[in-house]
């Protein structure tokens, strides 16, 4: 797995019409768990030392993808329909 | 090849209930070491890339049925170990860091606002001059300092129920992250969804989430001594 692969390209479009404005509603979207699983939390540091050729290109594409999905989040809140269609592209 | 997938720790107690599965219906297993519980499961290593979407949810499922009962300190998805005798002497490392956060966070829940300029209008409905390099960049300026305001006024609306604020500026946008207490986050919601927010701006709030922005350094990133013994290291995709 590496940078050809990003998870955006994985994500379903029904996954991204339940990303909607909330409006303060309890409803938590696909894209903030994946925010968040990924990019939340306790973080091994050896990781880096270890794994050069191996985990570390993945972790490494993963948070490049996950500014895309940041990107993602906000801007799909306002125009779902046209995000959708350049994510599909 | 498989590999221990840590998912979360939390101050383990008899009454809280664990799920049976995580990431690729693995069972779910526990090790506790002086009161720390970390749930993992031995999962097939590599992910396939086409099921990543589906083993984060499943990852999130975990995390999610324990916080729902208690504070957790959430591992990324992404935390395996070399083997069980890794992740034990990783866990009996860190217990004290671990349990001493768990502690300080066990009574709150992380709630975020994440304040972003709002879509541009489409081509052709955008004002004369507003495409040039100098308006884009005052207009960039104007959104930031507009940002710090908003984020400047959900600190003070907040006040009364935050425990703690804290500020992170990024590419697309300004996160807020706040410490409350756990069951009053339709308060923090019905706070921050009132504020009066910028022109070309937006915002989106959601939580409740472990309180992972608020972990110690220590804890968030952990050194592991030995790194390059067998018995610590994290696995590696081969």
């Amino acid at each position: 797995m590496g940078r050809g692969r990003p998870i955006l390209l994985s994500l379903m479009p029904n996954d991204f019409q339940s990303v909607e404005v909330l409006g303060g509603e309890e409803e938590v979207s696909l894209l903030e768990i994946l925010d968040h699983v990924l990019n939340y939390g306790v973080v091994i540091h050896g990781t880096l030392v270890i794994s050069l050729a191996g985990v570390d290109l993945v972790y490494l594409g993963l948070n490049v993808v996950l500014a895309s999905v940041e990107t993602a989040l906000n801007s799909l809140q306002s125009d779902p329909q046209m995000q959708m269609k350049e994510l599909k592209k | 090849m498989s590999r221990p997938l840590a998912y979360c720790g939390f101050h383990h107690r008899a009454q809280i209930a664990v799920p049976a599965t995580g990431v690729n219906a693995q069972p779910v297993q526990l090790i506790s070491s002086g009161g720390l519980g970390v749930l993992w499961s031995e999962v097939e290593w590599p992910f396939v890339p086409d099921q990543m979407q589906r083993n984060a949810l499943e990852f999130h499922e975990v995390v999610r049925h324990v916080f729902n009962q208690a504070a957790v300190i959430p591992f990324r998805l992404l935390s395996v170990f070399d083997d069980r005798q890794a992740l034990e002497a990783f866990v009996a490392e860190n217990e004290g860091r671990f349990l001493c956060d768990l502690e300080r966070l066990k009574s709150f829940v992380q709630m975020e606002c994440v304040v972003y300029p709002a879509p541009r209008p489409a081509q052709g409905q955008e004002q004369t001059g507003s495409s040039s390099g100098k308006a884009y960049l005052e207009k960039k300026a104007v959104a930031m300092r507009s940002s710090e305001g908003f984020a400047q006024a959900v600190r003070d609306a907040v006040a009364h129920l935050g425990h703690e604020v804290r500020v992170r500026e990024g590419k697309n946008g300004t996160r807020i992250f706040v410490l409350v207490e756990r069951g009053r986050e339709s308060d923090f919601r019905q706070a921050v969804s009132v504020l009066p927010l910028p022109e070309h701006l937006s915002r989106r709030i959601s939580g409740p989430w472990p309180a992972a922005e608020f972990l110690s350094d220590q804890v968030k990133a952990p050194q592991i001594s030995g790194e390059k013994t067998a018995g610590q290291k994290i696995a590696g995709a081969k």
